[in-house]
């Protein structure tokens, strides 16, 4: 019976050198990034954007042969991690792709809830990240590592007032938000501000809140009816702009509705249906009537993936480029992480005019890029419509 | 499957036992103590800190496998006979040669040490154990956020094991009691400590923010225990389902309540504490807590709250106060949840309501009727073991939320009230020397 611990053994002496593809003796030098995506838990479809977005991203430089540094060309490797959308998932996500993997930049967290706590650390290790699509100031105040990559809610509440101000003459709004999460009452509040400084005091009419998987509206729906409101502005996700949408118009609710940055997922249109046609909302960027280096990412992504990328997958793409471009402006890539650190955050730091797929975008000193917004309207067939681009 | 198969399939089993020796290993490991456990992983430590690295490199792997090598196998699966390897050489082999060989000496050690009064000895297997996890875990910082989230879960799970498994209410509003511990702590901290919007200018100097931080944390669980109150008073008179809707809707006001309020920060959070829960500060609360829960429980107010599960009636009859049993249990494992969510929050450095939610506190119970009601080696080592779990099935993404409830629903299946259910936990009898055999 010493047969069968002998055939054991040589299998695990055969499997170890048959794995000699993976061991990582005399490896040249890699450059790695790290994705913090939530794959799994509340917003599971925001994480597969991400992760196919990155993967479309490193099929590029693959191609290209690796991203080239003065010179020389090194090959690179996604470091893709979930944080099931929970911030202490997203905090440990963070310290083991940058202690153990040794990424040199990390994109990501997505929402502020993860990006807050996961900025933390990443400042505190000295290493850049971008978050593409946390729009809370405090994601990256007082952290010089720590940039995103999209506007934030104190430039779109103003900006939407304005907006609605000028291309209509309103003077009469409502809100209706998420009192219990932290963007859409932001964005409410931000929104609110704007829109009495044009207007004068009390010229929000309504300003209704419900909380966090309230599925029935009607109650706050028939107040703002009645107030006489001539815009309702809905800062919401795309599941219960699709909730409070139809039970307006049910209601009978026939005059414009506003909405910002979160409706722009596909998903909007598929769950909404036609009751969100007509409508506006401020986004990052339009994927109807495209044009340039937009058009192409949109094409690219539709042909490969079969639906149309939302602003996730434009940020997460823009934040990717911009990491890029900053590690290629690298005199050396030395190989010792804390330097190369330290240089990617500081070319980071002074990227100026870049030219992506949401915009041309610099940053300013605290890590938020300066670039415009462009609003859509929501076309007969469903469409995001390019229809005004402001900029700050 | 029939006898016949049976039989063949357990006589090669029985072959294979001999030929590997596992009857001769288990023979050697069941005579160990508690201190060659030690001593073994000790070893472990010494080796993987002094040479881990080289042994990794020989191995082909890129760097030490940080926990276990779970990680490497799962993301790369062609690297997993050398994961392997590296497990066997570095932790595998320390612990069986000590095991074989020093047994022996290990165990009149630890009669030696046995014959000390029980403080003196406890504290020195703690000192013992401390520094083994400190060596293991200052190897890597991912070691230590993970080391010290799972000693907050130890504290959480064992503290609704009081409300849950010993006095057989079943109480959803843990994470409320949390998120209160949580906030009340970090605003002591705030206020004292960081230059910030929410509460302006630090009162006293940072260098002091570890030394009164203990106090913060009280005050956490104060509060918690206070806020407990709500759902201790309903108890007296409302049992089963109907407690558990009015402890979940606690849970819901503290969350609300939380969100609602601006001053707090509100839906947006509240940021900026000193990273002030270390490793060893995280570690002495965690063992604080066992010691002073495992005291409850066996007092004779432990006694009555077990009383008080089995038949409210009978309790009352035998002289117990039911009503205060009940109050002080709840406060008891309310300043616990506290403590905890004071520690959760200067771990992360950041607190949100959204945080304190269902799915926290689904992972809570998962965590309590995995390990064992009514025990607390259970709720540690159900702590332990859905921590390590979670964290080593993370590259299986959504497989992960696959397989942890399959593990579960089968637990549920053969151990329906959990692994390690309805133990006392005897500190002397863990610590003991094994007999010579």
């Amino acid at each position: 019976m010493k047969k069968l611990s002998l055939i054991l053994t040589a299998i695990f002496f055969t499997l170890f050198a048959l794995s000699s593809s993976g061991w990582c003796w005399g490896k040249k030098k890699i450059i790695k990034i790290g994705i913090n995506a939530p794959i799994t838990g509340d917003i599971p479809k925001v994480g597969e954007n991400t992760k196919n977005t990155a993967k479309m991203w490193l099929e590029d430089i693959e191609k290209a042969g690796g991203i080239e540094i003065a010179g020389k060309k090194y090959p690179v490797e996604l470091v893709i991690e979930d944080n099931e959308a929970q911030a202490e998932s997203a905090v440990k996500v963070n310290t083991k792709m940058i202690t153990e993997d040794e990424v040199i930049t990390v994109i990501g967290p997505q929402s502020s809830k993860q990006a807050i706590p996961a900025g933390g650390v990443a400042d505190s290790y000295a290493t850049p990240m971008i978050s593409p699509w946390s729009t809370n100031p405090d994601t990256t105040k007082d952290r010089p590592y720590v940039f995103r990559g999209c506007f934030l809610d104190p430039f779109q509440g103003p900006m939407l007032a304005n907006f609605v101000k000028e291309e209509f003459g309103f003077t009469k709004a409502a809100v209706l938000y998420d009192v219990a999460s932290d963007y859409p009452k932001g964005l409410a509040e931000y929104f609110k501000q704007a829109w009495e400084k044009n207007n004068g005091e009390g010229s929000v009419v309504s300003y209704e809140s419900f909380t966090t998987k309230d599925a029935d509206f009607s109650s706050q729906l028939t107040k703002i009816i009645n107030s006489g409101a001539e815009v309702l502005f809905v800062p919401q996700y795309y599941n219960e702009v699709a909730l409070i949408v139809k039970q307006a118009r049910e209601l009978g609710w026939k005059k414009p509705i506003l909405g910002s940055d979160s409706w722009g997922s596909s998903e909007t249109i598929t769950l909404c249906g036609s009751d969100c046609y007509g409508a506006f909302f401020s986004t990052h960027y339009a994927s109807a009537g495209a044009e340039g280096i937009t058009k192409e990412f949109i094409d690219r992504y539709k042909k490969k993936y079969s639906y149309v990328p939302d602003d996730v997958c434009a940020l997460t793409w823009d934040s990717l480029k911009l990491a890029q471009k900053a590690i290629e402006a690298l005199v050396e890539f030395s190989g010792d992480i804390k330097k190369d650190r330290e240089n990617v955050k500081k070319n980071l730091a002074e990227i100026a005019n870049f030219e992506g797929v949401t915009g041309n975008m610099s940053f300013t000193p605290d890590g938020d890029p300066v670039k415009c917004a462009i609003i859509v309207k929501i076309s007969d067939a469903g469409e995001f419509r390019f229809y005004k681009s402001v900029c700050p | 499957m029939q006898p016949r198969y049976f039989a063949t399939f357990y006589l090669n089993y029985k072959n294979m036992k001999r030929i590997i020796g596992f009857k001769k290993i288990l023979g050697f490991f069941s005579a160990m103590p508690a201190l060659g456990w030690l001593f073994g992983f000790f070893s472990a430590v010494i080796i993987e800190y002094l040479i881990g690295n080289n042994i990794a490199w020989l191995l082909g792997l890129p760097k030490i496998p940080v926990l276990f090598g779970f990680l490497i196998m799962l993301k790369k699966p062609l690297l997993i006979p050398g994961a392997l390897a590296y497990i066997i050489i570095v932790y595998l082999l320390p612990l069986t040669l000590t095991a074989r060989f020093f047994s022996g000496k290990i165990n009149k050690l630890a009669a030696k040490l046995y014959k000390l009064p029980p403080p003196v000895y406890t504290v020195f297997y703690l000192i013992f154990l401390y520094i083994i996890i400190d060596i293991w875990a200052g190897m890597s910082d991912y070691r230590i956020v993970t080391l010290k989230l799972t000693f907050i879960a130890i504290i959480l799970t064992l503290s609704l094991n009081v409300i849950n498994g010993y006095m057989g209410e079943f109480s959803c509003s843990h994470t409320g009691f949390m998120a209160l511990g949580a906030y009340f702590a970090s605003t002591v901290t705030l206020i004292l400590f960081t230059n910030d919007k929410l509460f302006g200018e630090a009162l006293l100097p940072s260098y002091l923010a570890p030394f009164l931080f203990p106090i913060a944390l009280i005050i956490g669980g104060i509060a918690a225990a206070l806020g407990s109150l709500l759902v201790a008073i309903p108890s007296f008179r409302t049992r089963g389902d109907y407690l558990a809707i009015i402890s979940l809707a606690f849970m819901f006001i503290v969350k609300s309540l939380i969100e609602n309020l601006e001053v707090l920060g509100g839906a947006r959070g509240m940021g900026g504490q000193h990273p002030l829960a270390n490793l060893p500060t995280v570690f002495i609360w965690t063992i604080l807590s066992i010691w002073i829960i495992n005291n409850f429980v066996t007092s004779i107010i432990g006694k009555a709250t077990n009383a008080v599960r089995d038949n409210e009636t009978a309790a009352n009859a035998m002289t117990i106060n039911t009503r205060r049993t009940k109050i002080v249990t709840f406060m008891f494992a309310a300043f616990w949840a506290g403590v905890a969510g004071g520690l959760f929050a200067h771990v992360l450095c950041y607190v949100n309501p959204g945080t304190f939610g269902i799915k926290k506190l689904a992972e809570i119970f998962t965590m309590v009727y995995f390990g064992g009601l009514n025990s607390i080696v259970g709720s540690i080592i159900g702590a332990v073991a859905f921590n390590l779990a979670s964290e080593a099935l993370r590259p299986l993404e959504l497989f992960k939320w696959i397989i942890i409830p399959v593990i579960m629903i089968l637990i549920m299946i053969y151990r329906p009230t959990g692994l390690v259910a309805f133990k006392e936990f005897d500190i002397k009898k863990i610590l003991a020397p094994k007999g010579d055999k």
